[in-house]
């Protein structure tokens, strides 16, 4: 960033002022190619309170992110988000984070083809990609993006992105990044702490990901892919570049129509070769985990107060997943991680980019253990 | 006649796009004059004497970057059609999609021109379906005010 010293900026605006006064239309859409920074961000705060007399009510500013961005010319562009989780990080307590969460620069050729190059979200389901408070229902994000989809993965690579030309709607990412780790598998959360989330992270089992999606107002369909494998060159497991593979296959859509939003996200990750993970960790992996959810939402102004461009959208999701879907030989299934949550609430967007939210959820479990009931209220923003 | 080389030079940065544009929705050979109009850049197209429409070129901030589009109106000010001139975000680009602009045809300044009533959004990119859809709707009212108010002769 520059800054001039002040009497220079002075003499420099009243030498362009008889210029800019009668080229401010025109000058708008010139300005608008050249090198600019720009700040944005969002962040949540919550309420949680969990039925039990052992569980009192708990407040947490979950998420603080900073995003950066600067574009250097027309076709390149450095993105970046810098996040802060649980307001802070002391020293010897345990809790908080501060994490980058992206971190790339996008070399644009066409709408076709960009190359992006860095700290990426792999392409996979919804939340992934799109986290920001406003554009979820709910005031904590879907327990299945946190257990079958790792939400938010990021790895470091290289890959393309882009609109697959002639309004076909089809769009597609694809990449090529570093791989899992099988020693932060686990039964209750899958593969989500195997994520290397950038920091030196072995490129030994690189892994491909990718998607595609299709387009068309108040509709978008897509599916994605991760293949690689979690070995990490680990001699209890293997120096093979697809030792272990994890292949993850997943599905989604959003489909919007007048004040009605729905979506809907299925996903199956197997895990090759658990049982060496198991035994060499001392851990119940499961050999597949696989689940999803369905979530339907309505504008309740859209029938109180028409002409409003506020929101107060009611919704109800059923999630539905199991981190042991199947499990290999001498591990048996633990039925409480057949997880059945069922969220209720709403969300109130007094403008698009702000939202009031809160829910009840129900935690139900095939086993029936360890089951109770939630309450959350939460604040978030984007902008 | 020709798109007029000196009316479309003044415009900045797209004026290939903006005079591609303005043949598409207007036809080949129309007359386009540039207007002043409270320091924005109008134009006023015609053809043979006779009026076709206005049109303004304008930018919206999408997620980060602007997004530079086109409104075009017909005599009667009602939108002939929009065009994204420029789209610089790697995502919400489905705006430029004609399946999507085509839900502005016909509409006038009396119209609600809101996401989820009269505008289907686009799911999964809709900062970018929100803003271009606020952003036509001031500036098909400012078109349709000057326009009544005798500004744009």
């Amino acid at each position: 960033m520059r800054t001039l010293p002040p009497v220079l900026l002075a003499a420099l605006t009243l030498c362009a002022f008889p210029f800019t006064a009668s080229r401010a239309g025109q000058a708008a859409a010139q300005d608008a190619d050249e090198e600019r920074t720009t700040i944005g961000g969002y962040g949540e705060v919550h309420y949680t309170n969990a039925t039990g007399s052992d569980t009192p009510g708990e407040v947490n500013v979950s998420r603080f992110v900073v995003f950066l961005a600067h574009s250097f010319s027309e076709r390149i562009a450095f993105r970046s988000e810098l996040e802060v989780e649980d307001a802070k990080i002391a020293g010897g307590e345990a809790g908080g984070e501060v994490a980058l969460e992206q971190l790339y620069l996008d070399y644009t050729f066409s709408p076709a083809a960009t190359l992006r190059a860095g700290l990426v979200l792999p392409p996979i389901g919804i939340l992934n990609e799109t986290h920001e408070p406003p554009t979820f229902n709910g005031v904590e994000r879907p327990a299945f993006d946190h257990d079958v989809i790792p939400s938010t993965w990021r790895d470091i690579g290289v890959g393309m992105v882009g609109s697959i030309p002639g309004s076909s709607g089809l769009n597609y990412r694809v990449f090529l990044l570093n791989g899992l780790v099988a020693e932060g598998f686990s039964a209750e959360e899958g593969i989500r702490g195997g994520r290397q989330e950038g920091r030196e992270a072995s490129f030994a089992n690189p892994s491909l990901t990718g998607r595609l999606e299709w387009a068309r107002p108040g509709l978008r369909i897509g599916g994605s892919f991760w293949y690689g494998g979690s070995s990490a060159a680990d001699p209890a497991l293997g120096d093979g570049t697809f030792d272990n593979a994890v292949a993850l296959v997943s599905a989604d859509a959003r489909y919007d129509v007048g004040p009605f939003m729905f979506r809907g996200v299925v996903a199956n990750v197997s895990i090759s070769d658990v049982e060496e993970i198991n035994s060499a960790f001392a851990e119940a992996v499961g050999s597949r985990i696989a689940g999803g959810y369905v979530e339907g939402a309505y504008n309740l102004l859209a029938a109180l107060s028409p002409a409003s461009t506020q929101r107060l959208n009611a919704f109800i999701r059923h999630e539905r997943y199991n981190t042991q879907a199947g499990v290999p030989d001498g591990v048996t299934r633990d039925d409480a991680l057949a997880r059945r949550i069922t969220t209720l609430g709403l969300s109130y967007k007094p403008v698009y980019n702000v939202v009031f939210k809160g829910d009840y959820q129900l935690r139900r479990n095939r086993a029936g253990v360890g089951e109770d009931e939630q309450l959350a209220l939460g604040v978030g923003y984007q902008f | 006649m020709p798109v007029s080389a000196a009316s479309v030079a003044a415009q900045a940065a797209p004026r290939a796009k903006l005079a591609h544009s303005i043949e598409r929705v207007y036809g080949a050979g129309a007359q386009v004059d540039t207007l002043h109009v409270d320091s924005a850049t109008v134009y006023r197209i015609s053809r043979g004497g006779a009026l076709l429409g206005f049109a303004q070129v304008r930018n919206v901030k999408g997620k980060e970057q602007p997004i530079t589009y086109l409104v075009a109106t017909d005599s009667s000010d009602a939108l002939r059609d929009i065009d994204i001139l420029v789209y610089r975000e790697p995502y919400g680009g489905e705006v430029a999609y004609d399946p999507w602009r085509k839900q502005f045809r016909g509409k006038t300044a009396a119209a609600p021109l809101q996401l989820g009533k009269d505008i289907r959004n686009i799911s999964g990119a809709t900062i970018s379906s929100n803003a271009v859809t606020r952003a036509v709707r001031k500036t098909l009212a400012d078109l349709t005010a000057w326009h009544a108010a005798g500004k744009l002769r």
